[in-house]
């Protein structure tokens, strides 16, 4: 997978707080909706803070597409947008459960603290 | 970003790849989306994306895997000196044969192209070091595959100058 080292931070956040897995941030945006290159990176910003590189996104774009979790549509102008497939969904679902059960397990140990 | 720089960046990437998402991707770099630091993202993405192309590569690809490695810079960055030693070494006897480069007081040198050579193959030995130190401990068997590639090109670099007496 893609080095997820040069993923450009959103400016208003300096701290901690970013979560950068491309892959998985361009599934998250693509749940809610087909969207182009430029929408995902606006929409990504506004869900977790991190703004992605061009060249990251679209490195998260090709390796989605080759495996069957995103799908291209038609172009609009020279845009192209993509959206998510049942496949991808369901990874994404499997993906967040994981997470869900590092975040439940991170909270209980931060709750005595 | 104008559209010369965007087109000259999507250049940067593999013709497979341009033929695929060269017009979105430069329509997404027309659009207003962060000047140098995108444009460093792109470099830096367009040379991970000709080291490991995406097509053939796979998402659930380890990071320890020999492709993933491969694209760390202190693993391919003295492939690429012991590579650039041996153009050197071979434009120079297409050039000017295997004789002495250049006579300084009166004695044979051995010329610039041997001192460009002896730096390259000297300076990435600490890259060599550091590569190892690193990824040993971590993934052995494919840091190991990642040496044997590195020890071939230097051999590689050093076979002309041993066979040819340069």
């Amino acid at each position: 997978m893609r080095s997820t080292r040069h993923v450009v931070l959103a400016d208003q956040d300096p701290g901690m707080g970013h979560y950068s897995d491309p892959p998985l941030l361009v599934l998250a945006s693509l749940a809610s909706g087909p969207k182009h290159g430029h929408a995902m990176i606006e929409d990504i910003a506004s869900l977790c803070g991190t703004r992605l590189g061009p060249g990251t996104l679209y490195g998260a774009i090709a390796r989605l597409e080759q495996v069957g979790w995103i799908e291209p549509l038609e172009p609009e102008e020279r845009r192209r947008p993509y959206r998510i497939t049942a496949e991808g969904m369901r990874v994404l679902r499997a993906k967040m459960a994981t997470l869900q059960q590092f975040v439940n397990a991170g909270a209980e140990r931060l709750e005595p603290l | 970003m104008n559209l010369r720089i965007a087109q000259l960046l999507t250049r940067l990437y593999p013709r497979a790849w341009r033929e695929r998402y060269g017009p979105e991707f430069e329509a997404l770099l027309l659009d207003d989306i962060g000047g140098v630091r995108a444009g460093t993202n792109v470099i830096w993405s367009a040379v991970c994306e000709r080291i490991s192309p995406t097509q053939g590569g796979k998402m659930d690809q380890p990071a320890y895997s020999f492709r993933a490695m491969l694209k760390h810079p202190s693993a391919f960055i003295p492939v690429a000196m012991s590579l650039t030693a041996l153009a050197l070494v071979l434009g120079r006897v297409a050039l000017v044969g295997t004789g002495p480069e250049v006579v300084v007081n009166g004695r044979p040198d051995e010329g610039a192209v041997a001192h460009l050579w002896q730096l390259l193959m000297a300076g990435q030995l600490p890259v060599l070091a550091f590569f190892a130190i690193k990824w040993l401990p971590r993934a052995p068997r494919q840091t190991l595959g990642i040496l044997a590639v590195q020890a071939g090109a230097v051999l590689a670099s050093i076979a002309p100058v041993f066979f040819l007496n340069l």
